[in-house]
């Protein structure tokens, strides 16, 4: 359907509309139209603005005292209230004094905090790689520490293993290994005084989880039990008390030990000698 | 005073959005004239007529954020929120009390359009008041009286279609009459 439009603007529809005389349905038609087609836009500019032009020529002054109580009835509404004319003032040349120092200020604070931001950064670093290197000296030290603890305690064991084989009453007895175990070797030293015995196991093959070496001492002939190695022992250990013996020997036996040597487990033996 | 500043109309607009006191006034400087004429027109030359005016701005200054420039000018809008404003106080009961000659009401249908003659003779009503006198009656009942065209339709016992003619017709009278603004 074409509309005519000569005929609607000249209808009066237009001027119903700005006046707020139109119907619902009028506004609704009008307000669709008239971005469709510039002449009703026009047409209804154009009378918008003479209404306004004749209204704004024929107006009349209120009294002056409504725009003060408009203001005070509103003025927690400002969001943006013109300063006076001598806050202004005040204002402005306090601001041509301030402003050359002010500019110097901002440029200075600006240097300031970007100088600031970059050794930030750079002590950061710095601190961070400290405390690495501090964390791994740290670690070091107590490796080291822990390693001179070992050492101390085997030099510790050794001195008291001298101390013991050195003493004039020990009896050094030497077992060798037995035949297929030539290369094993251990000793007893045998207190004659007090009839201790100490076994330093010399070469041992590292007895399996459940085994453990077990000393004999051979008294007319039987063997009997002398103690057993246990997997602490570093160097001189002090076993079962033997108040006399011929020999010594060692087997292995199952963890434990065995109230009798399974002599087809023998690793070592040695005679008394004298 | 302070007339070097002038805004556009957009210009204005966002700036009484944006809350600005100066946007604020210098509406108000510009025109509360305008609109204190319409509200004049309406409720006549009282001190009810002031009521209204400040009404009229606090209701623009609540609403701006509501208005639509696709749907007309500033001024269209304002003048709207005017008009409504003051028919609303013309038919409250207080305003009603407040006229004492109650014939006057009576007669309002052959009497329309020449209530006061100083009313008649500011703003908008100055120009109405020259159409011919049918015409200037329907004007009168619908714009400044806020009468529906069916309620006009039944005080002069006229038909609807009648009344709406005759009104569209004033109004073009009424735009020929304004050209020359």
């Amino acid at each position: 359907m074409k509309l005519d439009i000569q005929a609607y603007i000249a209808s009066g529809v237009i001027e119903s509309y700005v006046l707020g005389l139109a119907t619902e349905q009028e506004v609704a038609e009008l307000e669709q139209l008239r971005k469709q087609y510039p002449e009703i836009n026009q047409a209804m500019s154009e009378f918008e603005a003479s209404l306004e032009a004749q209204i704004m020529a024929n107006a009349k002054l209120p009294p002056a005292a409504i725009k003060q109580q408009l203001l005070d009835r509103l003025q927690d509404d400002f969001n943006y209230v013109p300063v006076t004319a001598t806050q202004q003032q005040a204002a402005t040349s306090a601001k041509v004094v301030t402003l050359l120092w002010n500019k110097y200020a901002v440029a200075a604070m600006v240097i300031l905090i970007v100088a600031s931001a970059g050794l930030n950064i750079y002590f950061f670093n710095k601190v961070e790689q400290l405390q690495n290197k501090y964390l791994s000296l740290v670690s070091e030290k107590n490796s080291l520490e822990a390693g001179l603890n070992i050492y101390k305690t085997k030099a510790l064991d050794i001195y008291n293993s001298m101390q013991l084989m050195s003493d004039p009453n020990m009896q050094k007895v030497s077992m060798p290994g037995v035949k297929g175990k030539e290369d094993n070797l251990a000793t007893v030293f045998w207190d004659k005084q007090s009839k201790e015995v100490y076994l330093l196991p010399n070469r041992l093959p590292q007895a399996p989880e459940n085994k453990q070496y077990q000393l004999w001492a051979l008294v007319n002939g039987k063997p009997i039990d002398a103690g057993l190695l246990g997997a602490d022992c570093n160097g001189l250990c002090k076993l079962k008390t033997i108040p006399d013996a011929q020999a010594f020997a060692i087997t292995l036996e199952n963890k434990g030990g065995s109230p009798a040597p399974h002599l087809d487990q023998l690793y070592v033996f040695g005679k008394i000698s004298g | 005073m302070q007339e070097e500043k002038k805004y556009s109309e957009p210009e204005l607009v966002m700036l009484l959005k944006q809350r600005h006191e100066v946007a604020f006034s210098y509406l108000y400087d510009n025109y509360s004239g305008a609109l204190y004429s319409i509200v004049q027109n309406i409720v006549g030359d009282t001190e009810l007529a002031n009521d209204v005016l400040q009404e009229v701005f606090v209701k623009i200054w609540k609403q701006i954020a509501q208005y639509d420039d696709g749907k007309g000018r500033l001024f269209t809008w304002m003048l709207n929120i005017a008009r409504n404003a003051a028919i609303d106080m013309v038919r409250s009961k207080g305003f009603q009390n407040s006229q004492q000659n109650r014939e006057l009401q009576e007669s309002v249908y052959e009497q329309a359009g020449t209530t006061s003659i100083a009313v008649e003779q500011i703003g908008l009503r100055k120009v109405v008041h020259k159409l011919k006198s049918e015409q200037k009656q329907l004007v009168e009942l619908a714009y400044f009286e806020g009468y529906t065209q069916d309620e006009i339709s039944k005080m002069l016992d006229i038909p609807l279609g009648t009344v709406k003619t005759r009104l569209r017709t004033a109004l073009i009278q009424l735009r020929q009459m304004l050209k020359q603004y």
